[in-house]
């Protein structure tokens, strides 16, 4: 009988644990970059981003400029669930592989300044301990990285790191454990012949900036968001720089049966445990802020920009990737950008040249996964586009 | 090593026909000649590819209870059903149900088994959720989903005199239809146990 009541006691015991409460409080805002109120779109946006809201996209925000209007914003949805914290223009959104662009800008400065020649080979800049574990490490040009045409293997497609991540959500992760999944692996085609996006690469480049400046993190900090007076941007400039009281909650539909936990520490432990192929957080202005200063020339030289804008053709031969800029054609119309997709947000940042318009979107739901949310977040996107390019 | 000699021998008091068959072992059929011996076993969960990092399992306890027919004489051909449920703070509980067929060759006392099968497997959300309901966010607790659940496992026991057979085992399953984008996960037991064979 003791035995029995000893085996109910550690079936109890293994039930009882408490679930594991991630939620973080979101705190409210102030935009602080002047918006025009009486944007021409701003009526059907912001029309669009309650009917989202309302349909199960947990909080979305969005920010556009065009010459002729200047800045809008709007937001929709909350910014936390369990608090009722609406979303705001001015919450912090994870800009996630947006942080790419960054990273190509700040190694294009460093190429500018003569630090880096982009045609050399990784080796040259990396560390030996790093440069073991890459694949012909003195074939592959820092270019190839930027363009993703090193044929690297992309370490978060790796199933140990997918299932590692799962099991361990708040283990934080160095560069060196990223790399580790994808160490001495053989490349996933010959270098150079055409565009596979692979987190890898950036990785990388924020390690060759490291060990050819010091500290990447800090160059982007000076090299871009201090002249551009990017006061509401984030990125690795301090231990607990995810900690902004204004960063916003991160849901997560697991089984993608639209049951949304509250990831928001995952979120943050994943986020900050990537360099250089994430790990920026911004407001929706700061981000549309940071795309025109490098269209206006005031990151990189003209031709830097112009190497950029170079696209390289993915293997089906359509153009795909610049330097950290990636090559879309949305509603018929030509642009250029990034998108952003994260186990706890997803966002996209484009310029879109023949209307002149820029446009960021962020939303607080993982979009790395699928799910009935996680589809709509997609129409969502396509319809933003359709509405602004109209 | 302590702890695993403790659930040995409070395993082997489990039952007042155990503790007869400990005491008259010798008249007893051997254990490996019985269908329906009740399995009971700890096991220790991680999501983890196979033969993965097992360090983190043993922070997820669970129960397995369980029992088996064998198919022929020798007791070389069975097949096994199994409950259990383990705890997983960070990768989500898991409630499951698995029937297993099996080969176990016999070296002496020693016995292995190599089994293969089908469950399902219910796996909860780590986390409370929240579902939309006429509009609005409303907690949900932490109901999950059910999966299907392939097993695939090794295990090495031991039958001697006693009716309780320790074992050890490892056990492999993928789940199936965890995400629409992650269509499989891979999963692993450690399991550690007995069968208990009781003298009818």
């Amino acid at each position: 009988m003791k035995s029995f009541l000893a085996l109910g006691g550690l079936l109890a015991f293994t039930l009882a644990c408490e679930p594991l409460d991630q939620n973080v409080a979101t705190a409210i805002c102030q935009e602080a970059t002047p918006l025009n109120a009486s944007y021409s779109k701003a009526q059907p946006i912001q029309q669009l981003l309650d009917r989202y809201t309302r349909a199960g996209i947990p909080g979305v925000a969005v920010a556009v400029y065009t010459p002729q209007e200047g800045y809008w914003a709007g937001a929709s949805g909350y910014a936390n669930l369990e608090t009722k914290t609406p979303m705001q223009v001015c919450h912090l959104q994870y800009g996630q592989s947006v942080a790419k662009t960054y990273t190509a800008v700040a190694i294009l400065k460093l190429a500018e300044a003569g630090k880096i020649d982009l045609n050399a080979p990784i080796s040259r800049y990396l560390s030996p301990g790093i440069r073991a574990k890459i694949t012909d490490a003195d074939k592959i040009t820092v270019r190839m990285l930027l363009t993703h045409t090193s044929g690297i293997a992309d370490y978060t497609d790796n199933a140990e790191f997918v299932a590692s991540l799962l099991q361990n959500p708040l283990k934080s992760y160095t560069s060196e454990e990223l790399l580790a999944y994808v160490a001495k692996q053989p490349l996933l085609f010959p270098s150079g012949s055409y565009s596979r996006y692979a987190n890898t690469n950036y990785l990388l480049l924020a390690l060759i900036a490291d060990q050819v400046q010091g500290d990447h993190a800090r160059l982007i900090q000076q090299s871009i968001l201090e002249p551009l007076g990017l006061q509401q941007t984030f990125y690795h400039n301090s231990a607990t720089y995810l900690n902004q009281p204004t960063l916003v909650d991160s849901y997560f539909d697991r089984f993608g049966n639209g049951k949304l936990e509250n990831i928001t520490q995952m979120q943050r432990v994943n986020v900050g445990s990537m360099n250089g192929d994430d790990g920026i957080i911004a407001s929706p202005t700061d981000y549309v802020k940071f795309l025109r200063g490098l269209n206006e020339g005031q990151l990189v030289s003209a031709q830097s920009l112009k190497e950029m804008t170079t696209w390289v053709n993915d293997r089906d031969g359509q153009p795909a990737y610049g330097m950290g800029l990636e090559y879309a054609r949305l509603s018929g119309h030509v642009g250029y950008g990034h998108g952003g997709a994260g186990i706890g947000a997803g966002c996209g940042l484009y310029y879109f040249p023949a209307r002149q318009l820029y446009v960021f979107i962020g939303i607080n739901l993982g979009v790395l996964t699928g799910g009935p949310y996680v589809e709509k977040a997609g129409n969502l996107s396509d319809e933003l586009i359709d509405l602004l390019l109209k | 090593m302590k702890k695993t000699l403790f659930i040995f021998i409070w395993l082997a008091a489990l039952h007042p026909s155990v503790s007869r068959a400990q005491r008259n072992g010798s008249e007893l059929l051997p254990a490996g000649r019985m269908s329906w011996p009740l399995m009971v076993s700890v096991q220790f969960h991680s999501l983890a590819l196979p033969v993965g990092n097992i360090r983190p399992a043993f922070a997820n306890p669970g129960l397995a209870l369980g029992t088996e027919y064998r198919y022929n004489r020798r007791g070389n051909l069975l097949q096994s059903i199994q409950a259990g449920y383990y705890r997983n703070r960070y990768a989500g509980d898991g409630l499951f149900i698995v029937t297993q067929a099996g080969y176990r060759p016999h070296f002496g006392p020693v016995y292995a088994d190599l089994k293969a099968g089908v469950g399902w497997n219910y796996t909860f959300h780590p986390n409370t959720t929240l579902v939309l309901k006429e509009g609005q966010w409303q907690p949900a607790g932490r109901t999950g989903k059910g999966l299907l659940m392939v097993p695939l496992g090794l295990s090495i026991g031991y039958n001697g005199p006693s009716l309780v057979a320790p074992f050890v085992g490892y056990q492999f399953f993928a789940l199936a239809g965890y995400n629409p984008s992650v269509p499989v996960v891979p999963n692993q037991l450690l399991q550690v146990g007995a069968h208990i064979h009781f003298n009818y």
